[in-house]
């Protein structure tokens, strides 16, 4: 018998400041061993409980993507004792990973398809993963147009930053950033998600959308008036969990765990289930 | 008319007049021996209202912090939790009216159920000072002065100290009785050590006691917090549970009533009175100060004195 | 088979040089389920243990593993528990937890190996209940004072003597290894007729309960039933089927250790975000969650009530909030 709460050990090569505040941190992992990174095959849109020894673990998106091989990727803001206790740690040390837990995102089912992804804040992370997945050589041509929307609070507060400069320069995707307040210096686009979303009107087959409630909710509306049936927006879900199989009972929704059943749900899955999460 | 009877009378009216919203009293519990606490909003429903030797909840708990316009059925220990409660700006007068119960002390299940060897009591008629019990094999008359409470037997304040109304005839007040505490105090410390802790192995951590205390209301509790975490939250460590409850009572040293709600409510019978009430004694005898007794005094710990004891400090 | 009451001590005694045995002894006034060496500790006449049969497989707190970290590396020391037990005398209730707790611990992806370990290397001796307390209602919930479903071997009370039957594979082999006594035919009547007559309260109809409840998560009925709850653990701790629990680290200096402790939807931090945002924020919800969970959630994923009707959570509630009542009020809306 595999035992699922036992994590295993890697090395963390890179601990970065993401953002201009300093809550944001990327971490980079490195596999111990060969074998290791044979056994931890994952999907865009799964997630991973990341443990400091001697403090706990917790549960973070995935922010890598299986195309960048020999890495694991997390981006973490500082809210609780194990993000905490991350942020100080220093490069070399050895952490706990276990997993990759939960679905990901259909990215087999969304084949031959176009695709709209908005992001708000640091719920980016997956969206990084999948953005990376689609973008490889290996795999840009199995997916139809690109566009993806994303915005912060402000300029300082956007992730992979060097990242979103080149896939700006790529034609293989459409990328709008956006920022919430008018700041000296930036040249893209100012406004919350919901309005940039609806200026944008994307036209694709599916959209992937990620970020606070309060964003969700307020671009919602504008996804179903952009013509996006509930069956073609995908979420993912952010309950608190603890084991991540499926057992402790903490993200249980309806007769749904967040943490096996989820975290991604199409938008007609979620609204069969109570709205507690 | 009895108590019951005038209790429905007095709710009925305040609903008709819609002088309240709603009358937060008791009702008959599922069980014998069981009252549960119940909440009237038509005076249909006041009808379910009861008074017995059962209604053991601190009712204090239900008109914290409300905003509409309640009628409580308050024993003498609930009436103690309210003025504490008030003074402490958890619970606004003016839209609170107090129906008081003088109470003569309710009967503990625990020791019911010891006395009749744990059968299955089926059937219980009060008869004013005994409780006849009946079940499947046997039949038993109980003192009900014998099988109260521990914090009923020694309550000095029967009768509620403010009321709106009172329902009945006032009980005469009684002496201070803190002999379970002295006989306590009497043994070593090894004694009281190895007391307390095969007390604290039977917790296991449901905080039913401190969510039936009425002074116990911190929106976050030091035990839930996690960072950081001052305490394990495992029910494993007697010395853990140990500490939860000694916090506990030093978060109340001048604040608990002595209304016993937290022994009453522990699900797994742990003799939680002997601290508090230890704490209870110690704040009387060294600064003269019992919590709820009236809306006069200040509360003892806003109070600073120069004839205050303080030799404990170092 | 058939052992007479006054063998079970040394029948006890003897399982016990071989088997870690587990029976319900007295202990601080109340029955609870403990270890034993000596058959005499065993205490099976009482009715139900206050704690129920779960803490066996699913300790409230429990070391998942340990670890230490050196110049070496991080070495990780599992703590699966692999002892060959018998457990003594458990209420036919208790045992049909364990046969809903085995649908959680285990899925179509991962396997609780601490739970499933335990589960694999314990025979369960189930007690029918002869005598029902007022609050047992295990017949409403199919389960029943005599259900032998779970149990490996089974012993029903005459009296004087146990009638024991072999359930399992499991149990007939260790049945096997004991010889006992053949029952004889007026016996094994006696002992039918008892499991054939013996009910407990059966009058909370469940039928059709997990469809009603399903179009029932708006309904203003939840407004009301949690009102006279504190919001303290007691019937989610005591009750054999809640098993949601919380993980978390323990380090003293550079040694540390995960384990696992009960927890309880009934409170608030249970479900709080690390954004701050919690999505069942008041009793009501909470008690809804309950509920739900139960008699609608569980039967959704499992096909099967999430309650045998043990009747702790009603002894043990510190405001009588009886979930026989709260079942019925919902039978009762329209």
């Amino acid at each position: 018998m595999r035992n699922p709460y036992l994590p295993l050990p890697m090395k963390l090569v890179k601990n970065f400041t993401e953002t201009s505040d300093k809550l944001i941190h990327t971490f980079t992992l490195e596999y111990l061993n060969e074998q290791d990174a044979e056994s931890f095959q994952y999907e865009p849109g799964q997630f991973a409980e990341l443990m400091v020894y001697g403090k706990g673990e917790a549960p973070f998106g995935i922010a890598s993507s299986p195309t960048e091989k020999g890495i694991l990727k997390f981006s973490v803001a500082k809210v609780g004792v194990v993000s905490n206790a991350l942020h100080m740690l220093e490069e070399g040390t050895i952490v706990g990973v276990r997993g990759p837990l939960g679905n990901s995102y259909p990215l087999e089912q969304l084949k031959g398809k176009s695709l709209t992804i908005i992001g708000g804040g640091f719920a980016f992370t997956t969206l990084r993963s999948t953005i990376q997945y689609i973008l490889d050589p290996a795999n840009r041509g199995d997916y139809g147009d690109l566009t993806v929307i994303y915005g912060a609070r402000n300029p300082g507060l956007l992730l992979y930053k060097d990242e979103l400069a080149a896939w700006d320069a790529r034609s293989d995707i459409n990328l709008i950033t956006t920022i919430d307040r008018e700041v000296e210096g930036w040249n893209g686009r100012v406004g919350f998600i919901p309005t940039v979303t609806k200026e944008v009107a994307p036209k694709t087959d599916y959209a992937i959308i990620c970020g606070p409630p309060v964003m969700i909710k307020f671009t919602m509306p504008v996804l179903v008036e952009c013509g996006f049936t509930p069956d073609r927006i995908i979420m993912s879900l952010e309950n608190r969990m603890k084991c991540g199989i499926g057992m402790c009972g903490r993200c249980n929704v309806g007769s749904k765990y967040v943490c096996k059943d989820g975290p991604v749900f199409t938008k007609a899955q979620l609204d069969q289930l109570p709205n507690e999460y | 008319m009895n108590t019951t009877e005038k209790i429905r009378e007095v709710a009925k009216q305040l609903l008709a007049d819609q002088k309240v919203d709603l009358v937060v009293g008791f009702a008959q519990g599922t069980l014998p021996l069981r009252s549960t606490p119940y909440f009237a909003r038509t005076p249909e429903q006041a009808e379910n209202l009861i008074w017995s030797a059962t209604c053991e909840n601190n009712l204090a708990n239900f008109v914290r912090k409300r905003t509409d316009k309640v009628a409580v059925i308050a024993k003498g220990c609930d009436v103690r939790a309210i003025v504490a409660l008030i003074k402490e700006g958890q619970i606004n007068r003016e839209n609170l009216t107090i129906i008081g119960v003088p109470c003569e002390g309710m009967v503990d299940r625990k020791q019911i159920c010891q006395a009749i060897g744990c059968q299955d009591i089926l059937e219980v008629t009060d008869q004013g000072a005994e409780l006849s019990l009946k079940g499947k094999n046997f039949e038993k008359t109980l003192a009900k002065a014998d099988v109260m409470f521990g914090s009923c037997k020694t309550c000095q304040y029967n009768t509620p100290v403010i009321f709106d109304e009172l329902i009945g005839e006032a009980l005469p007040a009684k002496e201070a009785n803190y002999d379970d505490i002295a006989a306590f105090e009497a043994l070593s410390a090894a004694e009281r050590n190895a007391f307390i802790a095969k007390e604290m192995e039977k917790c296991i951590r449901c905080y039913a006691c401190r969510q039936a205390c009425p002074m116990c209301y911190c929106s976050e509790c030091f035990v839930d917090c996690g960072a950081p975490a001052w305490i394990g939250k495992g029910a494993q460590s007697v010395d853990d549970n140990a500490l939860f409850q000694t916090v506990r009572v030093l978060h109340l040293a001048g604040r608990c009533v002595d209304c016993g709600a937290c022994e009453r409510a522990c699900p797994m019978g742990i003799k939680l009175s002997l601290l508090n009430r230890k704490m209870v004694k110690d704040v009387k005898g060294l600064f003269g100060a019992e919590a709820g007794v009236n809306l006069n005094d200040p509360p003892a710990l806003n109070v600073h004195q120069f004839e205050d004891k303080e030799d404990f400090m170092l | 088979m058939i052992v007479s009451k006054n063998e079970i001590a040394n029948l006890l005694t003897q399982l016990a040089e071989t088997y870690r045995v587990i029976a319900p002894v007295k202990k601080d006034g109340m029955l609870q389920y403990a270890a034993i060496k000596n058959g005499e500790q065993a205490c099976l006449d009482d009715a139900n243990t206050k704690k129920p049969g779960k803490e066996i497989l699913f300790p409230q707190s429990e070391e998942l593993f340990n670890y230490t970290i050196s110049a070496e590396g991080i070495r990780m020391q599992d703590n699966v528990d692999k002892e060959a037990t018998v457990v003594f005398g458990m209420r036919p209730c208790d045992v049909k937890s364990l046969v809903l707790l085995d649908n959680v611990f285990q899925n179509d992806q991962y396997t609780d190996v601490y739970y499933l370990t335990r589960r694999a290397n314990t025979i369960i001796v189930g007690l029918g209940c002869a005598q029902p307390a007022a609050t047992c209602f295990c017949s409403s919930v199919g389960c029943g004072p005599f259900a032998k479903e779970g149990s490996d071997i089974f012993l029903t009370d005459l009296g004087e003597a146990y009638v024991i039957e072999g359930i399992s594979d499991k149990g007939k082999e260790l049945l096997a290894k004991l010889s006992l006594a053949e029952a004889g035919a007026e016996q094994k009547a006696a002992a039918a007729k008892l499991q054939a007559e013996v009910t407990a309260d059966g009058s909370i109809n469940i039928e059709g309960l997990a469809e009603k409840l399903g179009g029932m998560f708006e309904h203003p009925f939840w407004e009301s039933l949690h009102e006279k709850c504190i919001g303290c653990g007691a019937c989610t701790y005591l009750c054999p089927t809640c098993h949601c629990f919380d993980i978390a680290d323990e380090a003293k200096d550079c040694d540390g250790c995960r384990v696992r402790n009960w927890d309880a939807c009934m409170f608030p931090l249970f479900t709080l975000h690390g954004s701050g945002h919690n999505p069942r924020t008041g009793g009501k919800a909470r008690w809804r969650q309950r509920l739900m969970h139960k008699f609608n959630y569980f039967v959704d994923r499992y096909n099967a009530t999430a309650c045998v009707g043990c009747g702790r959570c009603i002894k043990n509630c510190p405001v009588n909030l009886d979930i026989r009542q709260a079942l019925a009020d919902v039978r009762a809306l329209d």
